[in-house]
């Protein structure tokens, strides 16, 4: 192939690529997910539509980017997670699975072939109590890298403001929260992701992007954030009754978080 | 446009394929008329915090008791279960694919699959299973019971063995006890004192287990209260606030006031 054979203009392709798909992805709204007493937490802020999706029993699925690529990527994962389920059985759904033999393929295949256009998406995926853990996170990136880990995660439309939002959470106690506790600290969180995200140039020195995260007038950012956007929560909750972990966030079970974000 | 909420166009796309759709043209070994089994116990019945659904626990295979502990009364989703009698294997097959089916709708569509077509979905699983039907080796003949949160009441559905649905007003049972519970039933509803919809959970129950009782006495293949293991028969509830199995503890009170107690005396 012609690119293949001009190995310097096969990488100025690649690096055009990913430039095209930061700059689509970067403004976008960021989600966070952390661990509680109870279960796992997703939190974001949208306008109206839907970001956080039920995968399966005890798995969930929330992007950053084009949505009708999220809509593609969630279908995928559904449809897998009902296979394995169904021909195998519940306890063989693992979120393994479905990061490194279906979103991360796809994805990287996505972002390889250069004639179409790429997922415009970085994807967060949960897994309560499941072989790996008790609060699971994979993260899978527009080009198929994949990332786990454990207690909180989050990803906005940067990867320097994923860095700053967990480094925000990481000193949480994720067994140990009360659910409006790990509310408030997603959304103190998902600020400094917005934050960052917003920014013309993102330094790319480690020093002075702490130092920025650190500066970020949180209360600020939320206040204005909340004037045109809602806050949607989604939980796997070990004590709902069945099989079956997924539950919406009533405003006011998370109202003591909220109180201190909102415009009298 | 697909929509891609159909659970069993993704099985199909895997290559699952339905027992009976494969099975046609097998033959049973003697030219059976056609006869579903049937043998057990089950009934269903609107209560007055919506629907109860008792089974026994007891499974055979001709006059041989295999099984003291089977669960009859199978949960679908949070509101709905769906209560079998006839050929375990292909009822518990089709329990599954229902289960995964509702499920796999709402996720992938983003909304909850309508009663209406929870109704049809089972109906047409029956229809696929209709070549083992008719020979006489895998026929199921559901009960299908559920809350319906629009109508703010029980809904209870029987079907035949082709897969025609139902809708019981009152109260409906199936398998090879029911005749000789089905007169009961309608005698206790009519001039019992009080009809079944007028029941509380504990008077509900109180009747199912005496129901069931009165089944296994005249029919061999129902299960009645096993006193050497303490199994009881599984009841459920389906009520505004979900599906509830009903406890050990709680059956075993009910049982010994209604079944062998006080309250056994009159209905």
């Amino acid at each position: 192939m012609m690119l293949s054979d001009e190995p310097y203009r096969w990488a100025e392709a690649v690096a055009n690529r990913r430039d095209y798909i930061e700059d689509q992805i970067r403004t976008g709204s960021p989600v966070v997910g952390v661990g509680y007493e109870d279960g796992i937490l997703l939190l974001t802020l949208s306008q109206s539509q839907q970001k956080v999706f039920e995968v399966y029993d005890r798995l969930l699925l929330a992007g950053i980017g084009h949505s009708t690529d999220i809509e593609n990527l969630r279908q995928a994962a559904i449809d897998m997670a009902h296979s394995i389920g169904f021909n195998y059985s519940e306890d063989d759904v693992t979120l393994r699975q479905i990061v490194y033999f279906g979103l991360g393929p796809a994805m990287k295949a996505g972002f390889d072939d250069v004639v179409r256009s790429p997922f415009l998406a970085r994807v967060l995926l949960a897994e309560l109590d499941g072989q790996e853990g008790a609060q699971i996170f994979y993260t899978v990136d527009y080009d198929g890298a994949f990332y786990r880990h454990e207690g909180c995660v989050a990803v906005g439309g940067v990867v320097e403001a994923d860095v700053m939002m967990v480094r925000e959470l990481s000193g949480l106690d994720a067994e140990a929260l009360s659910l409006s506790d790990a509310a408030g600290a997603a959304l103190r969180a998902w600020a400094i992701g917005r934050w960052i995200g917003k920014m013309d140039e993102v330094p790319t020195d480690a020093e002075e992007l702490e130092q920025v995260a650190g500066e970020v007038d949180v209360v600020d950012v939320l206040v204005t954030a909340l004037k045109d956007m809602e806050v949607e929560a989604v939980v796997l909750e070990r004590s709902q009754l069945g099989k079956n972990k997924y539950r919406n966030v009533d405003a006011e079970e998370i109202a003591p978080a909220l109180a201190q974000f909102k415009a009298d | 446009m697909q929509s891609g909420g159909d659970f069993v166009d993704l099985l199909r796309q895997s290559g699952y394929r339905f027992p009976g759709e494969n099975l046609g043209d097998v033959q049973s070994e003697r030219d059976l008329p056609f006869e579903p089994t049937d043998a057990t116990t089950i009934l269903a019945f609107q209560y007055a915090d919506g629907v109860l659904v008792a089974g026994d626990r007891r499974a055979t295979a001709g006059n041989m008791v295999l099984y003291d502990r089977a669960d009859k009364v199978i949960d679908l989703d949070a509101y709905s279960v769906m209560a079998i009698s006839g050929s375990p294997s292909i009822a518990f097959e089709i329990a599954r694919i229902l289960e995964h089916a509702f499920q796999y709708y709402r996720r992938r569509l983003l909304q909850e699959m309508s009663l209406q077509a929870k109704l049809r979905r089972l109906s047409l699983l029956i229809k696929d299973n209709l070549p083992l039907a008719m020979q006489g080796i895998g026929a199921v003949i559901p009960i299908f019971a559920t809350y319906d949160q629009a109508d703010a009441r029980g809904k209870i559905y029987f079907y035949d063995a082709l897969g025609a649905q139902f809708e019981s007003a009152d109260f409906t049972t199936t398998g090879s006890g029911s005749p000789a519970i089905r007169g009961a039933m309608y005698y206790l509803n009519r001039w019992g004192g009080r009809r079944f919809v007028e029941m509380d959970r504990d008077a509900a129950i109180g009747h199912a287990l005496q129901l069931l009782d009165t089944a296994s006495e005249y029919d061999s293949a129902t299960g009645r209260y096993e006193r050497s293991a303490d199994i009881f028969p599984s009841v459920k509830t389906i009520t505004a606030s979900g599906l509830a199995e009903i406890e050990t503890e709680a059956l075993r009170e009910l049982y010994v006031q209604y079944v062998d107690g006080e309250e056994a005396g009159r209905a």
